[in-house]
């Protein structure tokens, strides 16, 4: 059972209709035999009322159109790339986004400098020859395309003067 | 915040641990490089038929751009080697092949290569190749053809 001003405090909740059906039969009867929560419905009927009047006849005058406008343009409106790019680096760069990024980071490093795990980039037979010396014999390098492997061909002088000895397979070796 | 600060404890932890890691092993190759495996295949490459010896299918591509006709592997020769010293590998027609391994730097190997017929050199040369990567190193004349020689070298527990 209620008290008089828990129903008194309940009543604008029963006039909008928010109340359960056992509660608003509750909060009815009490109204009807009480002067206070009479008086009280009443004045909050009016207020109510009032409220209305007001809201119809100034929502006219009003002007909406300025703000649909503002909206309509800054929806049309195509940001800038830099812009872009903030919005993307604030979405991306998280906090907890950033927390992984030490330890994959550190992963990297490791791998790369103390390990002898082979970058893709190292993954070709790339060679480089850092000195050659032939002895008074001609020395050509090849690289193999495919796998970049290098080829030193050696061949004696005769096989150098003819013109034909582009390949070392034309070119017969006689040391 | 809640969330981001249980998210990096353990991140951080983990960095640490990689951290702690990373500097003795990265110390001991620094001070003490690897034992070095050397590998000498020698291979007869002959214009007399078409032909690819079964254990040199690997190679195929590396010896495309030699223009012969067949290759066979004459000789295959391994040998563990120290840094600095000498490694000699005996070559068919009374050659020899000496091999200094110089340095291994960013996984990448330098070694210093003679070629010598009898005691005259035939070529020097200082080759960085990837570790276990090869060259090729050809044209003493042998037998109607021509001798080439894959160099390869790898550190030692690879």
């Amino acid at each position: 059972m209620r008290s008089h001003e828990e129903i008194k405090s309940s009543l604008g909740a029963w006039l909008d209709g928010e109340l359960a059906a056992a509660e608003a039969a509750e909060i009815q009867l009490h109204v009807q035999g009480c002067a206070s929560c009479l008086g009280e419905k009443a004045r909050l009927e009016k207020l109510e009322s009032s409220l209305k009047n007001v809201l119809e006849t100034e929502a006219s005058q009003i002007a909406f159109e300025p703000f649909w406008a503002g909206v309509r343009r800054r929806i049309a409106e195509e940001k800038s790339w830099r812009a872009r790019g903030l919005d993307w680096a604030r979405d991306f760069l998280t906090l907890p986004r950033l927390a992984w990024a030490i330890p994959v980071a550190a992963l990297v490093i490791w791998f790369g400098v103390f390990s002898s795990w082979d970058w893709p980039f190292n993954s070709t037979n790339q060679a480089a020859v850092e000195s050659i010396d032939g002895h008074g014999y001609n020395v050509a390098l090849l690289r193999e395309a495919k796998t970049k492997t290098a080829v030193i061909w050696v061949f004696d002088n005769q096989e150098s003067e003819d013109d034909s000895a582009t390949t070392p397979a034309a070119a017969e070796s006689a040391f | 915040m809640t969330p981001p600060r249980r998210l990096l404890q353990p991140n951080l932890l983990f960095s640490l641990w990689l951290a702690l890691m990373s500097v003795p092993l990265g110390a001991a190759e620094k001070d003490e490089p690897p034992a070095l495996q050397l590998k000498i295949g020698t291979i007869l490459a002959t214009n007399q038929a078409d032909c690819l010896d079964s254990q040199l299918s690997k190679m195929k591509p590396q010896l495309e751009v030699i223009k012969y006709r067949c290759y066979r592997l004459i000789r295959e020769e391994s040998k563990k080697s120290s840094w600095q010293a000498n490694t000699v590998f005996e070559i068919p027609g009374g050659r020899s092949l000496v091999v200094v391994p110089q340095e291994l730097r960013n996984n990448r190997i330098s070694l210093k290569v003679r070629l010598l017929e009898g005691e005259k050199p035939i070529v020097d040369t200082t080759v960085r190749f990837p570790n276990k990567g090869n060259f090729l190193l050809g044209g003493p004349a042998h037998e109607g053809g021509v001798l080439i020689l894959s160099i390869s070298a790898m550190t030692a527990g690879q």
